[in-house]
């Protein structure tokens, strides 16, 4: 569905990511590892359009979006969770969930505030709270559930783990799972392998800007020598 | 008592006016970031269209209202061809460059209205109905007032609507908090941001045409509104709309009491109001903190001294310019005088612009408060010219001490606002204080004692002092004070943690660039003879920014480089051509597109390139 | 004797309750830890402490003498240094001078604008950056430092001022956990040596159970349990509210 190949992308003469490339296929689950600074985070902006890349393809669903402004990867089923959360303090939860509507898309089920407080029963009980007003939690969830509502394909999670409570990663775990069940396709970003196992189905390692290693979670956990040297673990 | 009630009615009239040019800038800060300087020459455009428009059209209030409604929409169309043609191109820049663009276009706009429209003022010629009057609490009240009165309200509900209860409010207020994230969720921005500039474009429109009946359309509109709307958006909080009309009802109000119980100061006292405000709400009535604009900044490089070949570089200009006298004369020996001039006015705003992070759009205040200090103390007490060299840099700094006193606090947007709107309330003193300043035709005779009339006496003078000075500016920016200065711009939180006391080092830096602009300013008016109000102009201080600019923010000499070369090229500019404001707006705006990241920037950009290459 | 002590301290914002009746103390080289979920207040708790807020109620007393109402420029001049959650350094210096800057500032050397800062504390800024390991970047920019070493960078600046309370906020958010465990290692025998008590917010149970003498847990601005790393985990409270039940499986 998603298949990044000689991706370089530079920020001013910082040279970020190198001939990176992985896949990611319909359905399922998959983890880029690595710790700060190994360019997890660039690769999910260079996808989404945020950061422009200096070369490489980046092709979904057959077609090449590399360089494409950021709203027409959006609207061609790409969804993006920052790492940062970033909900629109302001905006309620109702009117950031509004910016993030798209149109229906042929063949899913779409998505509408009562069925994202189904699968987020805590926002449901917010929906006129201002974002800026929440919890780090219910943050995360939100800007989970605003990404949802433009019905996308294929979502890039960029830490969603980051700086939350263990009980709540915990809850966070189940709410990605129950979108991989729906048949979402997922790529997520995390230097937290713990959180990873328990989600996705393969992993790519990412160590300065490219990528050292890739096979599925099971070969993952029983490869020491990747786990150390690349994984600090 | 009696004549409380049409005071104030007047006052929410002049609010209403206000409110439509601010409720314009602070929405299309909201979403854009930019501070658009070339708002006032948007309403303006609408004064002179609105007049062409509105002189065509029968005198009926049904076609007056018409043709309002036109002049908004082609204003708007304006608008969205300069948002397309220029601020989509800067959004990246750095706030500066963005500001300096929308300045080029002022100058551009100037010229234009002036090819257009001609150098006359055009009145509109008021139809019966427009003349009317109402009784209101038993004195004759302007019919026209009460309109106006009651669109500033309803504008106010209108938009409240559309940016609450609409879709394309919701993201016009969700690209106002994180307009990156907006876009990653499938929202085209550039078409938003282009609604939002014609939005604001036709309210300045609007305005522009409803103040006819009331003025004229003229030449001056651009600078004389930019700066209220300025003070209106700062003193509300910049991006609140609220806070514009609240403010706005504040200032409106004030004024036309001001000018019944102290006309001579009204401009005084609303700056007053302002320092007031900030005192107690650093971030206006209804405006929140500012936060950082959520695009990567680049960090300014490390600074180091300059390497021996630089030094010796300067060393060889340096005895040039000792020995120029004996090699030009006459008209290019006041033109190097004039540099001499330039550097003062150059490095002391890069001392606070710089190291100290404190943009300035209305420099000139401390030129032209330096210079008249000098010619002041010449014409009313006969001081002999090294007793002004001494009162000048004295009475500047002390003013911009005590401006300082309320802007020290402010983040850099408000700084640079407020600095073009206190360099506009000088002006406006020196321009209208007829008595003391002479006005408009200024104070003539301030010429130097008889030993310094020598021309070459004169510019060697010139040429010590500014020098002198740069080197004392470049010497403290080395020793500790320099570096704590440096420290609160980069991170005034971890300043603050080591025990840094931010406001002073800002304050001091304040004081030590307006005393030596101030220097700068009394040398150039005892170089010329004269002071006058031109010498505050805005047009003024953005020459100071030029300089600035072109030479480069990060090192020390850079301003020195800037003073030179743009002294020189204005020269050759004002000398071969009348249309000098559009070539230097379209110089300036096209710059600005080309080198997004700002010359120096670009400079470095091109070298590393060919290092690597 | 205890060097920071915290009575009955509370804040609300606009009538909502942040931080109410929080009372702790830290003793000269302990490390004390305070967890919580997001939302909890520690930040709150901790720009109280850092003064750049001031409390509603309650008192903040550093070594005997009240710092609670004082700003964040006095509070450090009380001797409390401070890491940020996202680093902030000098952008425009090299590492030594940003050092430096924290050394002129301690020996009150701001206020001059004629001697070159090049000939002031250089060999002592060295000093400092020896200790946390960074001699051999002293010349670089610290744009160009690696994650790890900015940290480390913070810390040395901290040490700069000589303080006796050290507030660090979530200090290895971000990091690798090799890293985030050898920063806070590194931080432990800085305290020890010199007599400086930690207070730092953490997300990173490992790095907290490590280190953490002692570990306050703050739920809606209230303190719910106070004790070691033991007794916390088998805090039921805790674990309901915070750490969940997988706590220390990893």
């Amino acid at each position: 569905m998603l298949a990044v190949g000689g991706l370089n992308t530079h920020y001013g003469r910082a040279h970020i990511l190198q001939d990176m490339a992985f896949e990611v296929s319909a359905g399922e689950a998959m983890v880029l590892l690595g710790r700060n600074g190994a360019g997890k985070s660039t690769a999910m902006k260079s996808i989404i359009g945020l950061v422009r890349p200096t070369s490489g393809r980046i092709l979904f669903g057959g077609r090449d979006i590399a360089g494409e402004a950021p709203h027409r990867i959006a609207r061609s089923g790409l969804g993006y969770v920052p790492e940062d959360r970033r909900v629109f303090a302001d905006l309620t939860v109702m009117e950031n969930l509004e910016v993030g509507r798209q149109p229906a898309r042929e063949g899913l089920h779409p998505w509408t505030p009562a069925r994202l407080f189904e699968l987020f029963p805590n926002l449901g009980r917010m929906r006129d709270r201002p974002g800026g007003r929440m919890s780090g939690g219910e943050q995360q969830m939100l800007t989970i559930a605003r990404t949802l509502m433009g019905n996308p394909r294929l979502v890039l999670l960029d830490e969603p783990s980051e700086g939350l409570a263990p009980v709540i990663v915990q809850a966070m775990a189940e709410a990605i799972l129950a979108l991989k069940a729906e048949g979402l396709t997922i790529l997520l970003a995390e230097q937290n392998s713990h959180f990873a196992e328990g989600i996705a189905d393969r992993a790519t390692v990412v160590e300065k800007g490219r990528a050292v290693w890739s096979g599925t979670m099971a070969a993952l956990r029983a490869n020491d020598a990747v786990r150390a040297q690349y994984l600090a673990l | 008592m009696s004549s409380i009630l049409p005071q104030l009615l007047t006052g929410l009239a002049t609010a209403s006016s206000l409110f439509l040019i601010s409720a314009g800038l602070t929405i299309i800060f909201g979403v854009s970031r930019i501070v658009n300087f070339s708002h006032g020459s948007l309403m303006m455009l609408g004064a002179y269209i609105g007049w062409s428009i509105l002189t065509r059209l029968p005198r009926e209030p049904e076609w007056f209202a018409l043709g309002v409604l036109a002049t908004a929409l082609a204003t708007a169309i304006i608008g969205v061809v300069l948002e397309m043609a220029v601020l989509r191109r800067v959004y990246r820049s750095p706030e500066l460059f963005q500001l300096l663009a929308t300045f080029g276009v002022v100058l551009i706009i100037q010229d234009v209205t002036l090819l257009l429209w001609g150098p006359t003022e055009l009145p509109l010629p008021r139809p019966r109905w427009l003349r009317g009057f109402v009784e209101v609490a038993g004195s004759r009240f302007p019919l026209y007032d009460l309109v106006l009165i009651a669109i500033g309200p309803l504008v106010l509900g209108l938009l409240w609507l559309a940016l609450n209860r609409t879709r394309w409010g919701t993201l016009v207020r969700a690209a106002t908090l994180d307009r990156e994230m907006v876009a990653a969720l499938g929202v085209d921005q550039r078409r938003l941001f282009t609604s939002v500039f014609a939005l604001g474009a036709g309210l300045a429109g609007l305005g522009g045409a409803l103040s006819l009946p009331n003025a004229s359309a003229n030449l001056g509109i651009d600078l004389s509104v930019i700066a209220d709307a300025f003070v209106v958006v700062v003193v509300g909080g910049l991006g609140s709309l609220p806070g514009a009309f609240l403010a706005s009802v504040l200032i409106g109000v004030l004024q036309a009491f001001g000018i019944v119980l102290v006309p001579k100061i009204t401009l005084v006292l609303v700056f007053l109001v302002m320092a007031v405000v900030l005192v107690f709400r650093p971030n206006g009535l209804l405006g929140r903190p500012q936060t950082e604009a959520r695009e990567a900044t680049v960090a300014a490089p490390v600074v180091r001294p300059a390497p021996p070949a630089l030094r010796l570089l300067g060393a060889v200009t340096l005895a040039l310019a000792v020995a120029a006298p004996f090699i030009v004369g006459g008209y290019y020996l006041t033109v190097l005088t004039d540099a001499c001039v330039a550097i003062l006015f150059a490095t002391s705003l890069h001392f606070m612009m710089g190291p100290g992070g404190m943009a300035s759009f209305g420099h000139a205040a401390w030129f032209g408060i330096g210079a008249y200090a000098a010619g002041l103390l010449l014409h009313w007490a006969g001081a002999p010219m090294p007793l002004g060299l001494l009162a000048a840099p004295v009475a500047a700094g002390l003013v911009s001490g005590l401006f300082g006193l309320f802007v020290v606090r402010l983040s850099g947007v408000y700084l640079a606002m407020l600095t073009l709107a206190f360099a506009q309330i000088a002006w406006a003193v020196s321009f209208q204080w007829v008595e003391v300043t002479g006005g408009d035709n200024g104070l003539l005779g301030v010429w130097p004692p008889d030993w310094a009339r020598d021309p070459r006496l004169y510019y060697w003078m010139a040429l010590a002092l500014s020098v002198g000075v740069a080197l004392l500016l470049r010497r403290a920016l080395y020793a500790p004070y320099g570096y704590a200065l440096r420290a609160a711009r980069d991170s005034t939180p971890r300043a603050r943690a080591i025990g840094l006391d931010v406001e002073g080092l800002r304050m001091v830096a304040l004081v030590i660039a307006g005393a030596a602009c101030g220097l700068g300013g009394a040398i150039f008016a005892y170089g010329k003879g004269g002071v006058f109000p031109t010498y505050i102009s805005i047009p003024h201080s953005v020459e100071a920014l030029l300089m600035v600019l072109l030479g480069g923010l990060q090192t020390v000499a850079g301003p020195i480089v800037g003073a030179l070369v743009y002294t020189g090229l204005a020269d050759i500019l004002v000398r071969s051509t009348d249309l000098w404001r559009l070539v230097l707006g379209a110089v300036i705006v096209v710059l600005v597109v080309a080198f997004p990241e700002g010359i120096a920037g670009a400079v470095r950009r091109l070298w590393l390139r060919g290092r690597e290459a | 004797m205890s060097v920071l002590s915290v009575q009955g301290l509370g804040k609300s914002f606009g009538g909502v309750q942040a931080v109410s009746g929080v009372s702790f103390s830290v003793a000269p080289g302990e490390m004390l830890a305070l967890i919580g979920p997001n939302g909890a207040g520690k930040s709150t708790l901790f720009n109280m402490v850092g003064g750049q807020l001031q409390p509603d109620a309650g008192s903040v007393t550093l070594g005997g003498a009240t710092i609670s109402g004082l700003g964040p420029r006095a509070v450090a001049r009380q001797g409390v240094g401070r890491t940020f959650q996202i680093t902030a350094t000098f952008g425009s210096m090299t590492v030594r001078e940003n050092v430096q800057m924290a050394l002129l500032s301690h020996r009150r050397e701001i206020w001059c604008f004629w001697r070159s800062v090049a000939e002031r504390f250089g060999a002592e800024a060295d000093a400092l950056l020896a200790q946390v390991g960074l001699e051999a970047q002293a010349e670089r920019a610290t744009g160009v430092l690696a994650y790890g070493d900015l940290k480390r960078l913070e810390l040395a600046v901290a040490l700069g001022n000589a303080p006796r309370l050290l507030l660090m906020d979530e200090p290895t958010a971000g990091m690798a956990p090799a890293e985030r465990v050898a920063l806070m290692q590194l931080t432990r025998r800085l305290a020890t040596e010199r007599g400086i008590a930690v207070l730092f917010t953490e997300h990173d149970m490992d790095v907290v159970f490590d280190v953490a003498d002692r570990i306050l847990v703050l739920d809606r601005g209230a303190l719910i349990a106070e004790g070691d790393g033991p007794a916390i985990r088998a805090n039921p409270a805790v674990r309901a509210v915070y750490l969940g039940t997988d706590a220390g499986s990893h």
